[in-house]
């Protein structure tokens, strides 16, 4: 649904980050690497919160 | 108690990564349990939805509500169990964030503004208040002010002859923050975690320093490093005395 506020792992807040993550790396076509390595979400477990996160609020949306 | 030395390898204010020297390692554990589990942050406990009518329930949100870091003074300014309400009171079409949150108390506030809480659609409204309440890491993830603590032995390298010049090409893979012969502080991300980068012509031999820890310590925003260090200590400190107070004839 939406993304996750803290990495489910080691309780690092990522939430912050995924806007900019999703601009970047899903709807624009930077590399997905890159953009985690500024945007200094470092650990591996972190990093999966962002890269394997899809948003569902727009499918949910029209059941309410 | 031996006098301990500490040296810091790398300090900004939601990351550091010191060395401990006369340490045990039952009293490097203590340490670092003690600024996962002992030391205190303002959390999200409590919450009276208004009107909800965003596609999440209310308890989904309170969770994440609770997940957000607030910035929490150590000064002695609250006790166990103090309470400070938030309020948040957003319409849709807009997503709500963090920062959206309105506190009561100027000092605590949401540490990061930018965490999206809910998506709301055309018609949707979330107004909530919500009680945060000062709490421990030993209750609920939700206090913990630390995140990913934890240590490692300082590792010396020390050059003990020439690399056999036939010898396989194999990386040698070291973490975290070696000594080398000259006392220098290293930390091995400077040689990509590979020793045959540091030594290419030399083999090397590596042992842990006994009582020498190099700590990571990471917070979620709540306060700095240093805050929650510190705090750790005195924790410990403080049990020590209330122990000794204990058993004393």
């Amino acid at each position: 649904m939406m993304v996750p506020v803290r990495c489910f792992t080691c309780g690092n807040v990522i939430g912050g980050e995924w806007e900019e993550f999703k601009e970047r790396a899903r709807e624009g076509d930077e590399d997905p690497e890159e953009v985690l390595d500024e945007l200094g979400v470092e650990r591996h477990c972190c990093r999966r919160m962002l890269v394997s996160h899809e948003d569902l609020v727009d499918v949910v949306a029209p059941y309410q | 108690m031996a006098d301990y030395d500490v040296t810091f390898i790398e300090r900004d204010d939601t990351e550091a990564r010191f060395l401990v020297r006369g340490v045990t390692p039952a009293f490097a554990n203590g340490i670092r349990r003690a600024m996962i589990a002992d030391v205190p942050t303002f959390s999200i406990d409590t919450v009276r939805f208004i009107e909800n009518s965003s596609v999440m329930f209310d308890e989904q949100l309170a969770l994440r509500l609770g997940l957000i870091p607030l910035t929490t003074p150590l000064g002695g300014e609250f006790d166990e169990d103090d309470t400070v309400t938030l309020a948040l009171d957003v319409e849709g079409p807009e997503t709500a964030y963090s920062g959206d949150l309105v506190s009561s108390d100027d000092m605590v506030q949401p540490a990061e503004e930018d965490v999206p809480i809910i998506d709301l659609k055309d018609g949707q409204r979330l107004e909530l208040e919500a009680d945060a309440v000062l709490g421990y890491g030993q209750d609920h993830a939700k206090h913990q002010g630390g995140v990913a603590v934890g240590y490692r032995h300082l590792q010396r390298v020390e050059v003990v002859g020439d690399r056999d010049e036939f010898r396989d090409d194999e990386p040698e893979i070291v973490r975290g923050v070696i000594e080398t012969e000259g006392g220098e502080l290293v930390p091995t991300e400077e040689f990509d975690n590979d020793l045959t980068e540091r030594y290419p012509d030399s083999e090397v031999e590596v042992h842990d320093v006994e009582n020498a820890f190099v700590f990571d310590v990471e917070t979620d925003g709540s306060f700095d490093v240093d805050t929650l260090v510190q705090a750790g200590i005195d924790s410990i400190r403080g049990r020590a005395e209330e122990l000794k107070e204990a058993v004393q004839l």
